[in-house]
């Protein structure tokens, strides 16, 4: 799940404070001269290996994890198989519920056979916390059977065999789950992960101000092209600027949310960002149809159709027509703001569409780490944990979108609403996965950066995705030397 | 009896020795050892040696020299601001008939408040329908885009993180202000000094050994800006306002290259450290200085 909003960032305050405990310069220069003075005995120097020894052992048995016995967690029984599963969540949140009921329901289903053991690993908004307890397990060992990873980083995780490619699921299996879902758990030919949401960002539209403009919505397959876009702005501007708004709600935070909202851009237009095996983006990222894209946002920008810098709840108190957003705005704007008049229109394309699939996808799913021994064990786990149930599950007490067929046939708002069954659609029939390539963060900050200079800062397209591409070809070299 | 004592002075200097081991030292030789090599945090079996190579990569990294650069731009713009600021402040407090504690508390607490919920509260204050631009609107000035603009965002947050840091040192000069016997000032009011006499020849001179330190800690303090960044910003727009610990981080824990981020570590720590030591020799000369004069009128 991207970033949704600015938020504080807790490893950068802890990165911070380990750094500040460094950087202290007043040592007590007195202090230690006394203590030079006096040293030199025999004693000091063994107590000090003792204090040594002390340490490496207390450390060694501190990092040695073995799995508990039986009747040592409560529910797990003689003869059944432990399985320990590590969720990016804190306990007490409604995500954290869901996860924690599903991983019951499961030690109910096998019950005599499987026993999985949830533990709860806190993140903050940008993945840290939970990446940091992932990579020192990486060094360190000590990896969970399954573990939760971010969609986008799949591809850097299998590449790094920290998750091992999933127990063979029958064409049924596979089929239940939309096709976004299998995609973006693939990497180099094999299944690697299975998420439990899905997600989606909406082109949404206050009612009240297209239908006073006299605007009609295309329906999902003829979504308005670029140029036909840009009319529409042009026309509403002259009723916005009365009202003190913009045409559009839009901007380019940092973080992941600008790749996730914004390269369907590139995509919609034929492109790609990064080639097929993940391990080239020159031709890819720098070619005609992303720097097309870019150019696309500057005219925007520069049309003054929407704010450069972003003024907080422009489309939500009523003055703009259009916003880019998560499928949690539906949510928001019912609960909040229910004096607007919502309605999702299809996510717009480049004028060369072809009908491809283009519009925002992906989430956290479950993956199965390399040092799991019981790969079968663990793909039920994770074949349950992504299941209808618990897709269901995660749709009742958070809100986001599920991953499975049968899992929206059963939520009866995506049959009924018809903004949430216009995303679902969008989602299923035109959702594409974000680049998968192992230095996915760096093309992910990249894009944003990019987009950032060229759209507001009015930099040539073409030179800054050159200079993006060398930055990523830089990381790239880790895995295409030989 | 020296015996005793030393194991007496060990039972207690032991375990900060095995914590500052654990937690400080090993971490710096780590460091150290890592920025010779490619560690990468996904796959550590990889690791290999490779040299000064990180080092010379990072001078031709145009992202790191600009971070670079932005931090020396904070120190330059954050420093002045925040001592003189300080002193200000506790001259005027150190008047002030009134409220004295009400203003001391006032300005010192952004001191306590946690980095991140500053600048959140700011990025209110500086949002485009801000608190900020409302009033410069009742002046008839246009609104600003203050952090949303490569131009403005550096400074911005520079002047921000100086209204939140300035409550320290200036309860710090206000300590040293009390300090100074109020003999000297009776002195030279027999003499008839002007109050700019009193500043420039009483206050100054017996606040001299405070005011380095000042000037170190809030030196130090900005190299080290990441939080304010962070938050408001991301380093943006257009990097304007990443800095180098903020390189490290993205480098180390977004990008898992942890061999780099050591290497910038690396050089970031050794500028301080030689900042700190110019700093120091600058202090001593100063010092040795006034010790002098004090023997020549001795004499």
């Amino acid at each position: 799940m991207p970033n949704r909003k600015n938020s504080i960032d807790k490893t950068g305050q802890e990165a911070y404070d380990v750094i500040k405990g460094t950087g202290y310069f007043t040592g007590n220069s007195k202090a230690t001269k006394c203590k030079k003075e006096e040293g030199g005995s025999g004693m000091r120097k063994r107590i000090l290996c003792l204090a040594g020894v002390l340490l490496a052992v207390s450390c060694l048995a501190g990092c040695q994890k073995k799995d508990p016995q039986p009747g040592e967690v409560a529910g797990y029984d003689e003869g059944e198989e432990y399985l320990s599963i590590w969720v990016h969540s804190i306990e007490d949140t409604e995500e954290g519920q869901a996860y924690k009921e599903s991983v019951e329901s499961f030690n109910e289903a096998y019950d005599g056979k499987y026993f999985a053991d949830i533990e709860f690993v806190p993140r903050n908004d940008s993945g840290g916390g939970y990446s940091d307890k992932v990579n020192a397990s990486v060094m360190a060992g000590g990896l969970p059977d399954v573990l939760t990873v971010d969609g986008p980083n799949v591809a850097a995780y299998a590449a790094n065999g920290i998750i091992q490619p999933l127990a063979d699921l029958t064409e049924e299996e596979k089929s239940a789950y939309l096709p976004s879902i299998i995609e973006q758990g693939t990497y180099d030919d094999k299944l690697y992960a299975l998420g439990v949401m899905e997600s989606s960002v909406g082109l949404y539209y206050n009612k009240d101000i297209l239908e006073e403009a006299g605007i009609d919505v295309p329906d999902a397959d003829h979504p308005w092209t670029w140029s036909e876009f840009l009319d529409i702005l042009e026309e509403l501007k002259p009723m916005m600027d009365e009202m003190g708004g913009y045409p559009l709600d839009m901007t380019f935070p940092v973080g992941e949310t600008s790749i996730y909202y914004f390269a369907p851009f590139v995509w919609s237009g034929g492109g790609e960002l990064v080639s097929d095996d993940g391990l080239t983006v020159d031709g890819y990222f720098n070619s005609d149809k992303t720097i097309a894209a870019m150019k696309y946002f500057r005219t925007i920008v520069e049309d003054k159709y929407m704010s450069e810098a972003p003024i907080d709840n422009l489309f939500e108190s009523g003055r703009a027509a259009f916003k880019f957003d998560g499928a949690w705005e539906v949510n928001t704007i019912y609960n909040s703001y229910p004096d607007i008049d919502l309605g999702v229109a299809p996510y717009i394309v480049s004028d060369d569409w072809q009908g491809e699939t283009y519009t925002p996808t992906g989430s956290w799913a479950f993956a199965a780490s390399s040092e799991t021994k019981d790969i079968e064990g663990a793909t039920e786990l994770v074949k349950w944990m992504s299941g209808v149930d618990s897709g269901i599950r995660i749709w009742n007490m958070t809100k986001n979108f599920p991953s499975t067929y049968e899992a929206f046939e059963n939520i009866d708002v995506f049959q009924t609403d018809e903004n949430y069954s216009a995303l679902y659609n969008q989602l299923s029939t035109y959702g594409h996965p974000r680049p998968k390539t192992p230095v996915y963060p760096q093309v992910s900050t990249c894009f944003q950066e990019t987009l950032e200079s060229v759209a507001l800062g009015g930099k040539d397209a073409s030179s800054e995705l050159d200079k993006a591409v060398e930055r990523i070809d830089a990381k790239l070299e880790r895995y295409t030397r030989e | 009896m020296k015996k005793k004592n030393s194991i007496l002075g060990m039972a207690f200097f032991g375990p900060a020795l095995v914590l500052l081991t654990v937690f400080l030292f090993l971490p710096m030789v780590l460091t150290l050892v890592f920025s010779f090599t490619d560690y990468f945090a996904l796959n550590p079996e990889l690791t290999h040696f490779v040299g000064l190579e990180n080092y010379f990569n990072i001078f031709k990294d145009e992202l790191f020299v600009k971070s670079f650069l932005n931090t020396v731009k904070f120190v330059i713009i954050i420093v002045p601001l925040q001592c003189i600021g300080a002193l200000v402040l506790a001259l005027a407090i150190n008047k002030a008939a009134h409220c004295k504690k009400y203003f001391k508390v006032a300005f010192f607490v952004p001191v306590v408040m946690s980095l991140a919920v500053v600048s959140t509260l700011w990025m209110q204050i500086y949002s485009p329908e801000g608190i900020l631009n409302t009033i410069l609107g009742q002046f008839g000035i246009d609104a600003q885009p203050f952090i949303h603009s490569a131009d403005q965002a550096l400074p911005s947050i520079a002047i921000m993180s100086v209204w939140q840091g300035v409550g320290y040192q200036m309860i710090i000069f206000l300590g040293g202000l009390q300090n100074i016997n109020p003999a000297l000032y009776e002195a030279a009011e027999m003499d008839h000094a002007s109050s700019w006499q009193k500043f420039k020849d009483i206050t100054l001179p017996e606040l001299k050994p405070l005011c380095v330190f000042v000037f170190i800690t809030v030196t130090i303090g900005a190299f080290r800006m990441l939080v304010q960044p962070m938050v408001m910003t991301g380093g943006g727009p257009d990097h304007s306002t990443y800095t180098i610990v903020y390189d490290i981080y993205e480098t180390g824990t977004v990008n898992w290259e942890m061999g780099l981020a050591s290497t910038m570590a690396i050089v970031f720590t050794v500028f301080v450290v030689i900042l700190t030591i110019i700093q120091n020799v600058l202090t001593k000369d100063r010092e040795g200085r006034k010790h002098g004069n004090k023997k020549a009128k001795a004499n």
